[in-house]
């Protein structure tokens, strides 16, 4: 029967008594505490045929988030991870130790919050126009003469898009200024582009409400952009 | 701006937050080399690349209509941090919401997961991916 596994974390007798949610699968197989020496994975058997569902992906999570309330600090695996059998679990328990529990001090504590930036159209738009004298009476001229012929509304268009660009780049390095400070690391997030600004930061758990006062009051000041913070989540972005 | 607790985001009725929660469940966090991984066929992580949308003739258009529809004395006022412009702003923004390419990204998202409840036991597929964008990406298989 080969093992999935969920993530790793200290041993400690906390784990064994407490009670774990569903893992992956369907029946749903209960997760198991794999001890090795200093360190213990959250496993469970592994469903033959495994996908990507949503379902899947939320208990691999719940998992994970559920073991972080408990124990404070775990590393989570990328969701999918299947090794051959217990055994080899605990063999890679064993070879890494030290590695691990360094990984596990680095993150101690800490959460990761994901950050999510996008422009809302109408604002963002106002913003630009409120920036540019020049491209604001171009598009008063225009509403001015009905509207303005094909061409002047592409050349119009093209500008505000540029302008709607460097919004892009400079709001996205203000969404960093403003929340770095707050947190121990940042890190890139997925690239799945679409958003303005897509970045995850590690915060210590003292300071989660100094991050997102920060969030909250750049969001206030910055109309433009509608910020989303996922958190506290799993430190997936900084287990490397 | 939007928190969205991570126990909220896993609990079984909380859909908002599982589009960030995948990415990063499925994009993120410890790969161990001997194991094996799912394969994730099927699975393709949004895609969106404004800028490919943004740089086309239809949005120059859009975007010019837009600003004709724009009230410009409210861009007069310089700053944007007024309450009035602020309260102004936050009520566009709900029905900015299902419009525009800017706008496209989350629409995409709730039109994959809106249901939140229909959904627990089909496969995963995030999002329809806009055909105009080429930027496809599939996840590794391994």
């Amino acid at each position: 029967m080969s093992t999935y596994v969920y993530g790793i974390t200290r041993n400690s007798p906390d784990l064994e008594r407490a009670a774990r949610p569903d893992g992956v699968g369907d029946p749903p197989r209960p997760v198991r505490v794999l001890s090795q020496g200093r360190l213990a994975a959250l496993v469970s058997d592994a469903p033959e045929d495994l996908r990507p569902k949503r379902r899947d992906l939320l208990a691999h999570q719940h998992v994970l988030t559920e073991a972080a309330g408990r124990t404070g600090t775990v590393l989570p695996l990328r969701f999918g991870g299947v090794s051959f059998d217990d055994e080899a679990v605990a063999a890679v328990l064993a070879e890494r130790e030290e590695h691990y529990l360094e990984r596990l001090d680095a993150v101690d504590g800490k959460a990761e919050y994901n950050v999510k930036a996008e422009h809302d159209e109408e604002a963002v738009l106002h913003r630009v126009l409120a920036d540019d004298p020049d491209l604001r009476a171009m598009g008063a001229a225009q509403q001015a003469a009905g509207g303005g012929s094909q061409e002047e509304k592409l050349r119009l268009g093209e500008l505000i898009v540029a302008a709607v660009r460097r919004r892009e780049e400079l709001d996205r390095d203000q969404v960093h200024r403003a929340l770095a400070d707050a947190a121990t690391a940042s890190a890139p997030g997925p690239e799945s582009s679409g958003w303005v600004a897509n970045l995850s930061y590690l915060v210590d758990r003292e300071r989660a409400e100094e991050f997102l006062s920060a969030a909250a009051e750049f969001q206030r000041v910055n109309p433009q952009l509608r910020l989303q913070v996922n958190g506290p989540l799993p430190p997936y972005s900084f287990v490397e | 701006m939007t928190v969205v607790p991570a126990q909220q985001s896993a609990g079984s009725r909380g859909s908002t937050g599982l589009y960030d929660v995948l990415e990063l469940v499925l994009d993120r966090g410890l790969v161990i080399d001997a194991f094996v991984r799912v394969s994730l066929v099927g699975i393709e992580i949004l895609k969106i690349d404004v800028r490919v949308v943004v740089a086309s003739v239809d949005t120059y258009l859009r975007f010019a209509e837009a600003c004709n529809r724009l009230d410009l004395e409210a861009g007069n006022r310089k700053d944007p941090g007024l309450p009035d412009l602020v309260g102004e702003i936050t009520e566009s923004g709900a029905r900015g919401k299902s419009k525009g390419a800017l706008a496209g990204a989350a629409q995409t998202i709730s039109d994959a997961f809106g249901g939140g409840h229909d959904d627990e036991e089909k496969e995963s597929r995030p999002r329809a991916r806009r055909s105009s964008t080429g930027s496809r990406r599939k996840e590794e298989q391994e």
